[in-house]
């Protein structure tokens, strides 16, 4: 019985090795490579060259010198912020509505995802375009009904376009968010509210002594989640502002990319990547026990 | 009693129509652009539906010398082959970690969960670096390598769930009839997790569908370049028109709506799993 499990679990590695390999190749080793990177001076000359050398950590003493690079981290965090409250509270809202036993329910759940799976890059030019101040949709609503005098420069003015960018993501995240927790919502037995009811519990009660305490778990893990791929956003502001006005949208991830892609920088885009890096492992961390509790982890 | 309950039923159905008509009005929107003039797009008063219907956004991206056949192609063949080895590598790998207890099963779930939360931006200046050194860039090989880092640790996760939820009796009766391993996994299990295996190509191909960050830094010519690369060059190019821009990203979301319309289960389900566990 002993030799039968030893042989058959060494048959496992088979089908595991070729997609941990690669993953190794393609995402361990560019991760090594890129602290490596971000400890040398590897720029586009220095490459030419041949010629890049270690500086330790030089260029993270350099970049939190440059005002850009602390900007983008208070971005990074005020966008992810942002998204995570509203995207919850409203997902939680409609969640709660498409709980509820009614003919359209499922089918209407079903179409709502559809805002959540069309490339971020064809949302963000959507965005772009009825968000324009000259003829943008979004604008000449709020003129007729008199919101405004003026047409509004949503994604290109310096106060205005952080919560605008913010407002595109919600509407990427609300159904994402209203998913995940519908499930978590279906999980409640019905025989809790029923006999909550008969107690003479009201609506208010049940919400706050039976939902909100069993939906713990998943409202836990629909906001870390949402942290993590929030806080990596990089599709959507590069193309709906690129980080304008002036860095008032600029994120880690699009800093990274400019310093690695406009101005060759490689080392400086490896070293702000690391940071964004490390402060999502941070987050990643507490999913990651999260999960592990799971009875499924074995 | 039965009467107050049909008015509620009714005011739910009303107040999710609402929603839906709100939330999809973004899409309604570009759709329709796209079948307008651009004197339309910009009239005094915006229009729901066009006045004057017209394909001239369509037409002009084929007749301008626009690449859009091209790009479209090229990201069928990106999305598809990134689907197609995604699966082949990941789908064992699932099973593997499901059915074995092996010594680093743990470490390796933890590798692939760890690797499914990191930014593409992470890995973009090595791998452009390594690419680079390997004469990768501008082949088609770049994106569907990078591309399949999203999707393999996305598939093996939620899989792996998935075959722990079939019988194990199957594949034990299977070897009593003379299978081992490899026979009883492509014979027995594959066929039963069809709704697994669909519920992974689904999302492996979205995930290449719509990146934009891998394959516009690693494909330079535009004849090689991915829908979503191309029309991000497109407002560089031309500027702003928003009729043929708006056509240009119907033609990218259609896809995605027909994979929605007939897998919409497979995606649910895939997304639940894949997310919350327990």
């Amino acid at each position: 019985m002993k030799t039968y499990f030893t042989k058959k679990n060494r048959e496992g590695y088979y089908f595991v090795l070729p997609s941990l390999i690669f993953m190794l190749a393609l995402v361990g080793f560019p991760i090594v490579y890129n602290f490596v990177l971000s400890f040398n001076n590897t720029d586009v000359i220095t490459i030419g060259q041949h010629s890049e050398k270690f500086v330790g950590l030089q260029n993270y003493i350099d970049l939190f010198k440059i005002s850009t690079m602390r900007t983008s981290i208070i971005n990074t965090i005020v966008f992810t912020a942002g998204s995570i409250i509203l995207q919850f509270v409203l997902g939680f809202a409609l969640a709660l509505l498409f709980n509820k036993n009614f003919r359209l329910a499922k089918p209407i759940r079903g179409i709502l995802l559809i805002s959540w799976m069309v490339p971020v890059t064809v949302t963000a030019l959507l965005s772009k375009f009825m968000l324009s101040s000259s003829g943008g949709i979004i604008n000449e609503i709020l003129l007729n009904l008199h919101f405004i005098s003026k047409p509004l420069d949503f994604l290109v003015s310096l106060n205005m376009a952080m919560p605008s960018v913010i407002g595109i993501n919600v509407w990427i995240g609300i159904p994402f968010n209203m998913i995940l927790l519908t499930t978590g919502l279906s999980n409640i037995p019905v025989s809790y509210y029923e006999a909550a009811e008969v107690d003479g519990a009201n609506a208010f009660v049940r919400f706050f002594k039976i939902t909100l305490p069993l939906m713990k778990a998943s409202m836990l893990s629909v906001i870390v989640l949402g942290v993590i791929y929030t806080f990596k956003v990089f599709d959507l502001i590069f193309v709906s502002t690129g980080g304008g006005p002036v860095d008032a949208t600029e994120v880690m991830s699009t800093y990274a990319y400019r310093l690695s892609f406009t101005q060759y920088s490689f080392s400086k885009g490896a070293a702000v990547a690391n940071i964004l890096f490390l402060m999502l492992f941070a987050v990643g961390l507490i999913y990651i026990r999260m999960v592990g509790k799971d009875e499924v982890m074995e | 009693m039965n009467e107050s309950k049909k008015e509620n039923e009714m005011t739910l159905n009303i107040v999710s129509i609402i929603v839906a008509v709100i939330m999809l009005f973004p899409i309604y929107w570009m759709i329709s652009c796209s079948f307008k003039t651009d004197a339309d797009i910009f009239a005094k008063v915006p229009t729901l539906l066009p006045v004057h219907w017209t394909f001239d956004a369509y037409v002009s991206q084929v007749a301008g010398g626009s690449t859009i056949f091209r790009s479209f192609f090229n990201s069928i063949i990106i999305a598809l082959s990134t689907m197609l080895l995604s699966c082949v590598l990941a789908i064992p790998g699932a099973y593997g970690l499901a059915r074995f207890r092996m010594k680093g099963s743990r470490i390796f779930i933890m590798l692939f969960l760890v690797t499914q939360m990191l930014p593409a931006t992470l890995i973009l200046t090595p791998l452009y670096l390594i690419f680079n050194k390997l004469n990768l860039i501008d082949t088609y090989f770049a994106p569907i390598l990078a591309d399949m880092t999203i999707g393999i640790p996305f598939v093996i996760l939620i899989l792996r769930t998935y075959f722990l939820s079939l019988p194990k009796e199957l594949e034990d009766s299977a070897k009593i009839d003379g299978c081992n391993t490899f026979t009883s996994f492509l014979k027995i299990m594959m066929p039963i997790s069809t709704p697994g295996i669909i519920m992974c190509a689904v999302f492996s191909f979205l995930f290449a569908w719509g990146d934009l960050a891998y394959s516009l830094t690693f494909v330079s010519s535009e004849n090689m370049r991915s829908m979503t690369a191309g029309i991000y060059n497109f407002i560089g190019k031309y500027g702003i028109q928003w009729n043929c821009i708006m056509a240009y990203g119907t033609v990218i979301t259609i896809p995605v709506i027909v994979i929605f319309v007939f897998l919409q289960k497979y995606i649910v389900s895939g997304l639940t799993t894949g997310a919350i566990k327990g």
